[in-house]
């Protein structure tokens, strides 16, 4: 499936200023998009394999990169959640 | 009037950049040959304009609006945004709007109706600062669900192929992304030995075989995608350049499946200057060319 909201989040936040402003403050960007509760949850839990089902590849890899994640834990974490 | 005097096809996988530390040794200096070796040649054809075709990993496009093709006529581009490539000195890129625009207009007269910008980001995939002109063409990201057919990409430059320039295919044959699918199905000996059979299988008038990705498939369909790896939905972007070069086919200089960078590096360059490619095949429209 393909969440629209969740994948418009994770493009948006290429965006080095927004990327920081949620490093800072995730709940207050969080905010401005119609996320469903368990997706926010999702988000809150790192669950890679959950979000990894509802976008892009490339939107996921960004939005960890965004987050700080290394590879080496986006990658255990996407094989073994 | 402009001349086609070189069309070349190279992996374009994000992580050749980003990962090029971790590559092995051997594999590192493999790659760092085949890609000088296409520098080599694409300098020896002394191209004054680069067309880049490549897909847009989220740069320009979102779901709102994501054109299968889209053709950069701007007098400037922005260099790449992501995070990796913060060092690479080009900040802004400059395109070339006339023959950008002509291209669009001979597009339209040949049936295809792009999309057009005025100002793209060019991500690593579409940077080349070796030249003071670039225009652009994007295609759709190579995870996306792709609405252009294989026959449909070959015939796409053939079309625009009346004015000829030097087209650059900037596309990895291969390239790993972060899904637990792809993840299991990429970069793995037996799909990249399958992406090499596609490679050297691609023969002058060839529309294309891909027998691997199954016969006549127009939409690859997403367990294609999975079992074969990305290349599956990436191998049709070589196409446009096989389209570029007027279906001449390709000349394997390497073939090497890379884990590491997620990709594989094949760098298959066309014609060069002083010998112009072969007149295309027949006019788009005929031998059941699928509609986008």
């Amino acid at each position: 499936m393909r969440d629209y909201w969740l994948s418009k989040l994770f493009f948006d936040l290429q965006s080095p200023a927004l990327a920081a402003e949620f490093r800072a403050d995730r709940d207050k960007v969080l905010a401005r998009y119609p996320l469903e509760p368990a997706v926010k949850d999702a988000i809150a839990r790192t669950d890679v394999p959950f979000l990894a089902e509802r976008t892009n590849a490339y939107l996921l890899r960004y939005y960890f990169f965004a987050t700080g994640m290394k590879d080496d834990e986006f990658i255990r974490k996407l094989n073994h959640g | 009037m402009a001349s086609l005097v070189g069309a070349f096809a190279a992996s374009h996988g994000p992580l050749i950049i980003r990962e090029w530390e971790r590559v092995p040794a051997e594999q590192k200096k493999r790659m760092s040959a085949a890609y000088k070796e296409l520098g080599r040649r694409l300098t020896a054809a002394k191209p004054d304009v680069l067309i880049v075709v490549s897909p847009d990993h989220w740069s320009n496009f979102f779901l709102d609006n994501y054109p299968t093709v889209c053709i950069g006529v701007g007098a400037t581009s922005d260099g790449p945004p992501e995070p990796w490539m913060k060092d690479f000195p080009h900040r802004t890129l400059a395109g070339h709007p006339g023959l950008a625009q002509h291209l669009v207009e001979q597009a339209l007269r040949a049936g295809f109706e792009p999309a057009v910008s005025h100002h793209l980001k060019l991500g690593p995939r579409l940077v080349h600062p070796a030249l003071a002109h670039e225009l652009s063409i994007c295609r759709r990201s190579c995870r996306c669900s792709s609405t252009a057919s294989s026959r449909r990409c070959r015939r796409w430059t053939a079309a625009i192929n009346g004015e000829r320039c030097c087209a650059r295919r900037s596309r990895a044959i291969a390239s790993r992304c972060a899904s637990p699918s792809s993840a299991r199905a990429d970069c793995r000996t037996r799909s990249a030995r399958r992406h090499g059979r596609d490679l050297r299988g691609l023969r002058p008038g060839d529309d294309p075989p891909l027998r691997p990705l199954g016969a006549g498939a127009h939409q690859i369909s997403r367990r294609q995608a999975t079992t074969h790896g990305n290349g599956s939905e990436e191998v049709r972007n070589w196409l446009v350049a096989h389209g570029a070069a007027g279906g001449r086919g390709f000349e394997l200089v390497d073939y090497l499946p890379v884990p590491t960078s997620s990709s594989a590096a094949a760098l298959p360059p066309g014609a060069s200057r002083g010998d112009p490619p072969p007149a295309s095949g027949p006019p788009v429209g005929q031998r059941g060319d699928s509609a986008s």
